[in-house]
């Protein structure tokens, strides 16, 4: 019976078997890289199926990041306004715009007395002559609050409001953040259709793979019978359909990356002459080293996936007869 | 080396292949398989490479209960056995160096010694030199020598051989039978199944004869053989 278990050993000694383990890793991806080679209009066009399927998720992962950025400087234009009580003295307010410096929620205080605010009145509502005719100033001091990066979402916003509202010279606050709300739920409906159409991509992506692995393994039928005949292992018969698969992701995702950076680059001239017009000079950004990195690591994992299942359900399938 | 114990095998269709076949091939021994086609030879080799399985009965090769045999221990198995087939399954767009050298790159062998190895074994089969040759530019005697190159490369303790001399006239099947006595002179276990009578009887080896799936005129189990293992 100890016979039985050394069935599974190797003749070769353990560090010849390590060498050897990874030699054979790197002889199977650079085969695998040739055999694409010896292909070329077939291997091509599968890239360029995944490549395009590809560029899609990560066009709209660029448009999110650059729709954010633009979000992002709305954001902190979220502004607290906070009315002082009429008949505060001049040194009461300024105790209390000390207070409000050293909240850490804070970013900024601009403090508006009440001349200033009469006088930006009169300039910006029309009614400036009809105020001239009032004996008293009606109108009390603004103290305008602008949060720190954490407290400038809507409800980060309101929570600093109402903590605001609780001192003792604040007749009362206002935020006016209906309008980035409902940004704030386009944005995320928009974020979430990215989400679904990238998912159902992906899903394309590994499918693709699978469907052209899948050929592989029936065209090389007779080989792999005759390798199962003489005595190899289903991970080594696996492996170079394995390594296709990782190369066609890797090469996808470049060409994804391509694709991308030639439509920010098309798009970009036209954005800039838009964005141009409102006085901004906010270029479209591509994606960075990193997330080409990342986008490369996904896709290679993808083509490993469709090509695992792929080779799962059909090389067990061949056994010689 | 080989122990066949009332194996019984019926294929899924009902179709019954092999019925209460007993018999002991001992390791170094040298023997004929042989019968009509539909007798159960390819039957019995898909037994011992364990391409099928038995349904009654108890098959062992070379020390190893197949039934206990799990499926991811199977192509070891199949290193400890040299096949060669009648339509010799080489892979025609390859060289004949990367056909005999297959059985040495799925063990992992340095690629010095594949290269030292694969030279041996053509050496043998008499193509030495042809390594570079695709086997579709070799004749029909030569690929069969490509696929026993191959059997023997990785110096299998069991060879196999499916009709080797199928496609072949008697001056080659001849060669082809003596190299088989070679490599069985060097201590390998030999069974071939064929059913050339005349070659046959012009070498006097033991000859297991198949018909309808039971075995004729061989030796009952023996109780030394039993004794000794295998």
């Amino acid at each position: 019976m100890n016979k039985q278990s050394q069935l599974t050993r190797s003749k070769l000694p353990i560090s010849g078997q390590i060498v050897m383990f990874f030699i054979r890793h790197i002889q199977h991806a650079m085969a695998s890289l040739g055999e694409l080679w010896r292909n070329p209009i077939s291997s091509f066009m599968t890239m360029a199926v995944l490549g395009v399927s590809l560029s899609l998720p990560a066009a709209l992962q660029v448009l999110v990041k650059n729709a954010e950025t633009i979000t992002q400087s709305w954001n902190s234009a979220a502004e607290i306004s906070l009315f002082v009580d009429e008949g505060r003295s001049e040194k009461s307010i300024q105790s209390l715009i000390a207070r409000l410096k050293v909240y850490p929620e804070v970013a900024e205080i601009h403090y508006i007395n009440r001349d200033q605010a009469l006088e930006e009145f009169q300039r910006l509502s029309g009614f400036g002559e009809a105020l001239s005719y009032l004996d008293v100033n009606p109108l009390p001091a603004v103290v305008m609050v602008t949060p720190s990066l954490k407290y400038s979402s809507p409800t980060g916003a309101r929570e600093l409001l109402n903590k605001l509202e609780q001192e003792a010279e604040v007749s009362f606050g206002r935020l006016d953040i209906e309008w980035l709300e409902r940004l704030q739920a386009v944005v995320r409906l928009l974020e979430r259709t990215v989400m679904a159409i990238a998912a159902l991509l992906v899903l394309a992506v590994v499918l693709v793979i699978g469907n052209t692995i899948r050929l592989a393994i029936m065209n090389r039928r007779t080989e792999i019978e005759v390798m199962k005949l003489v005595g190899a292992t289903e991970a080594f018969i696996q492996r170079p359909f394995l390594y296709t698969g990782i190369w066609f992701g890797i090469i996808g995702g470049v060409l994804a990356w391509v694709i991308i950076n030639l439509l920010v680059w098309y798009l970009d001239s036209a954005l800039a002459e838009l964005l141009g017009l409102y006085g901004s000079e906010l270029h479209m950004e591509s994606l960075t080293l990193a997330e080409l990195g990342q986008l490369v690591l996904l896709a290679s994992f993808l083509g490993w996936l469709g090509s695992y299942l792929s080779v799962r359900q059909h090389l067990r399938a061949i056994e010689p007869s | 080396m080989i122990r066949f114990e009332q194996v019984s095998k019926v294929y899924s269709g009902g179709q019954k292949a092999l019925s209460d076949v007993n018999f002991h091939l001992k390791r170094g021994e040298m023997a004929f398989l042989t019968g009509h086609s539909g007798a159960g030879k390819s039957t019995l080799l898909k037994l011992i490479t364990v391409i099928e399985r038995a349904n009654v009965g108890k098959v062992s090769i070379n020390g190893h209960d197949i039934a206990k045999l799990r499926r991811s221990q199977v192509p070891y198995l199949r290193r400890d056995i040299g096949m060669i087939f009648q339509n010799h399954h080489l892979l025609m767009e390859k060289s004949v160096f990367d056909n005999v050298a297959l059985p040495l790159i799925i063990e992992g062998f340095s690629h010095g010694e594949i290269r030292k190895r694969v030279a041996g074994a053509l050496d043998m089969v008499g193509l030495y030199g042809k390594e570079r040759h695709s086997p579709i530019m070799l004749s029909g005697g030569e690929q069969q020598r490509v696929g026993i190159a191959r059997a023997i490369v990785n110096k299998p303790p069991l060879l196999l051989a499916d009709e080797p001399t199928g496609n072949l006239d008697p001056k080659l099947s001849m060669d082809i039978l003596r190299l088989f006595e070679t490599f069985n002179d060097s201590g390998t276990t030999v069974l071939i199944a064929t059913h050339d009578l005349g070659l046959i009887a012009r070498m006097k080896y033991r000859t297991l004869t198949l018909k309808q799936g039971r075995v004729l005129g061989a030796q009952e189990l023996d109780q030394t053989d039993t004794l000794s293992g295998y």
